[in-house]
C-alpha cells in the first residue's frame, strides 16, 4: 500500500494532475494524449523492472544522480508555482500561499517517518476532489457522461444569467490567461464599479490601441474581433446569452479538438518519448527490484481512478462554467470552476478551499514521495541525499523565491520530466552497455547536453510552444533528440571499449 | 519466460499509445464519429485504453 502510494504521490504532482483537466478543457480531445500517457507511464516503468543479477553491483553514475536531483527541484518548484498561482487566484498575496507550502514541504523533510502519511495526503486529495465533482454532478443533474453528451450538443458556450459575470460583474484580473479576451460577436462590457478599460479595436485594416474610461454603469459595445486586454482592478459585467469571447465555437468543435499536422504529431510522439521516460527514471529500472504484483493493482487503478476524475472535472468545467474559456485556460482557473457553476455563493467558496487543501496534500505528498524516489537512485549515498535537511532546505528556499514569478508549472515540469527521460531512457534501453559506469556518464553527459541545448535555443529563438516547425516540434520535445544522442554515446562508448581491451 | 513476458507487456502498452495516434490521424473524422454519448476517440483514450494498460500491467508483478 506504502509503496504503491508513493509512486502514486511522486508521480501525480499538482503540477501534473491538474494539467490533465487544464489540457482538456483547452484543447478537448487534443488532452487526451498527454491523460493517456500520464495513466502508461508509470505502468510501463513497473513493468519493466528487473532483478539484477547477483554480481551486478554497479553505481548508478553521477550524472544520473545529479539529474534526478534536478528533476526533484524543478517539480518542487513547478508545485510551487501552482500553489502561488492559487494564492493569487483567491486573492491572497502570492507569497503567503508559496511560503506555506513550502514550509510544509521542509517540516516533512525534517520528520523521518512523512512516508507514513502519504497515503493519507494522497486520500485527502482523492477525497477533496470527490466532493467537488459529486457537487458539479449534483448541480447539473447529470452523470460524467450525461454532461459529456450535453456539452456536445451545445450550439453555443453563452454566459449563463446567473454567472457571476453577469449578475454583479468581477474583476477582470480573474480572466487572465495566456490571451487576450477576442470577441467574435458584438457583446456590451459594462464596468460595475469606475474603471478604465484596455481596448484593441479593429478600424477598417488598422488595429488601435485605445483605453476606455468608464463610470459605474456606464458600457461600451465591442465589435466582432476586438480584444479586451483583461487588466487587473477593473470589474466589469458581461451580457447574458452572448458567447463566451475565447470560448468553442460549439460544443463538437471543442470535442473535435482540431487536426493533427506532421509537426503536431512529432510533438505527441516527444511528449509520448518524455513522459515515458520520465516513467522509466522515477520508477523503472534503476530501481531494480520488480515491483509486487500488489503494488500495480494499485498503482493502475489509482491511475485509473485519477484520470476518470479529471476527465469528469473537465466536462462538468465546460459544461457549467463555461465563463473559464475567457483569456485562455490556466491550471489555476480550474479552481474557480465549482464557484461558478454553483449558484450559492458560499458552498462555491468552501469548495473552492476543497479543492486548494486537494492541491495542497499532493503537493506535500509529492515531496516526500520524490525526495524518497531520488534516495533510492543513490544506494550508494545510504539515501542520505533523499533527507539531507540543509541541502533541501537550500532547495525549497530558492524553489520558493523563484515561485514569486509566474511560469507555466505544465511546462516546467515537462522540462524535468524531459531531463530526466533524456538520461535514464537510454540506460533502461541498452543495460548492458550502460552496466559500464564510464559509457553510462558519457551517455549521460551527451543527452543532457543535447537537451539543454535544444531547450535554450528554443526558448532563445522563440521556437518552441507551440511548435510550426520541425525544428520547432525538436525544441518543443527535446528529448526526441536527447534520447537517440544518449543511446547513440552509450553505443559507440561501448564498442569503442570492446576494441581497446 | 519471465522477461519474454515482461516484454510483450511492455511492447502491448506502446501498441496501446501508438493505436491512439494511428486513430487520431485517420482521414475523414473517423476519431470523431459517436459511439452514444462519447466520440470513438474519446473512448479509446479516456476509457478502454487506460483500462486495458491498467490489466495489461496488473499480470507482470512479481507474486509476494
Amino acid at each position: 500500500m506504502r509503496a504503491a502510494g508513493a509512486v502514486l504521490a511522486a508521480w501525480l504532482g499538482p503540477a501534473i494532475w491538474l494539467a490533465v483537466p487544464t489540457l482538456l478543457v483547452a484543447h478537448g480531445t487534443g488532452g487526451l494524449w498527454p491523460g493517456l500517457l500520464i495513466v502508461v507511464a508509470p505502468l510501463l516503468a513497473l513493468t519493466l523492472r528487473a532483478r539484477p543479477a547477483a554480481d551486478d553491483t554497479v553505481a548508478v553514475p553521477l550524472v544520473h544522480v545529479a539529474t534526478h536531483f534536478l528533476m526533484v527541484a524543478l517539480l518542487i518548484w513547478a508545485g510551487l508555482v501552482l500553489v502561488g498561482d492559487l494564492a493569487s487566484r483567491l486573492g491572497v498575496p502570492r507569497w503567503h500561499g508559496i511560503a506555506l507550502a513550502a514550509a510544509g514541504g521542509l517540516l516533512l523533510t525534517a520528520w523521518r517517518g512523512a512516508e507514513r502519511v502519504v497515503p493519507l495526503l494522497l486520500l485527502v486529495a482523492g477525497v477533496s476532489v470527490l466532493i467537488s465533482l459529486v457537487a458539479l454532478s449534483a448541480t447539473t443533474g447529470l452523470s460524467p457522461l450525461g454532461a459529456w453528451r450535453a456539452v456536445s450538443e451545445r450550439p453555443a458556450f453563452v454566459f449563463p444569467a446567473a454567472s457571476r459575470w453577469v449578475t454583479e460583474g468581477r474583476d477582470l484580473r480573474l480572466a487572465q490567461g495566456q490571451q487576450p479576451l477576442r470577441f467574435d460577436e458584438a457583446h456590451r462590457v459594462t464596468a460595475a464599479a469606475e474603471t478604465t478599460l484596455r481596448t484593441r479595436i479593429r478600424e477598417g485594416r488598422q488595429t488601435l490601441d485605445r483605453e476606455v474610461p468608464l463610470a459605474a454603469g456606464q458600457s461600451f459595445t465591442l465589435r466582432p474581433g476586438d480584444q479586451l486586454e483583461p487588466t487587473a482592478g477593473a470589474r466589469v459585467k458581461f451580457e447574458a446569452g452572448r458567447r463566451v469571447p475565447g470560448a468553442p465555437a460549439t460544443g463538437l468543435a471543442w470535442g473535435d479538438g482540431g487536426s493533427q499536422g506532421l509537426v503536431a504529431t512529432l510533438v505527441s510522439v516527444g511528449l509520448g518519448v518524455t513522459l515515458l521516460g520520465a516513467g522509466v527514471a522515477l520508477f523503472g529500472p534503476p530501481l531494480a527490484d520488480p515491483a509486487p504484483r500488489g503494488e500495480i493493482v494499485l498503482v493502475g487503478a489509482g491511475l485509473l481512478a485519477t484520470f476518470g476524475a479529471l476527465q469528469a472535472w473537465a466536462v462538468y468545467a465546460v459544461l457549467a462554467a463555461p465563463e473559464i474559456f475567457m483569456g485562455g485556460i490556466t491550471p489555476d482557473r480550474l479552481i474557480d470552476v465549482p464557484g461558478l457553476a454553483l449558484g450559492a455563493r458560499p458552498t462555491g467558496m468552501r469548495l473552492q478551499l476543497v479543492l486548494v487543501i486537494a492541491v495542497g496534500a499532493s503537493f506535500m505528498a509529492s515531496t516526500v514521495a520524490l525526495r524518497a524516489r531520488l534516495a533510492a537512485v543513490d544506494p550508494a549515498g545510504d539515501g542520505e541525499i533523499g533527507s539531507d535537511l540543509g541541502l533541501w532546505t537550500m532547495v525549497f528556499v530558492v524553489a520558493a523565491l523563484a515561485s514569486l514569478w509566474h511560469v507555466d508549472p505544465w511546462a516546467l515540469s515537462l522540462t524535468a520530466l524531459g531531463a530526466g527521460a533524456a538520461v535514464f531512457l537510454p540506460r533502461a534501453l541498452l543495460p548492458d552497455a550502460a552496466a559500464r559506469r564510464e559509457a553510462a556518464t558519457v551517455a549521460g553527459v551527451v543527452a543532457l547536453a543535447v537537451y539543454g541545448v535544444l531547450l535554450l535555443f528554443g526558448r532563445v529563438a522563440g521556437l518552441a510552444r507551440p511548435a510550426g516547425s520541425l525544428l520547432g516540434a525538436f525544441c518543443e520535445q527535446p528529448a526526441l533528440l536527447a534520447v537517440p544522442a544518449g543511446l547513440g554515446a552509450l553505443w559507440l562508448a561501448t564498442r569503442g571499449g570492446r576494441r581497446t581491451r | 519466460m519471465r522477461p519474454v513476458t515482461r516484454k510483450a507487456s511492455a511492447v502491448f502498452l506502446l501498441v496501446l499509445l501508438m493505436l491512439f495516434l494511428v486513430l487520431t490521424s485517420l482521414p475523414r473524422d473517423v476519431a470523431q464519429v459517436r459511439v452514444g454519448p462519447l466520440s470513438l476517440v474519446w473512448w479509446y483514450g479516456g476509457v478502454l485504453a487506460p483500462a486495458l494498460a491498467a490489466f495489461a500491467a496488473l499480470g507482470r508483478g512479481a507474486r509476494e
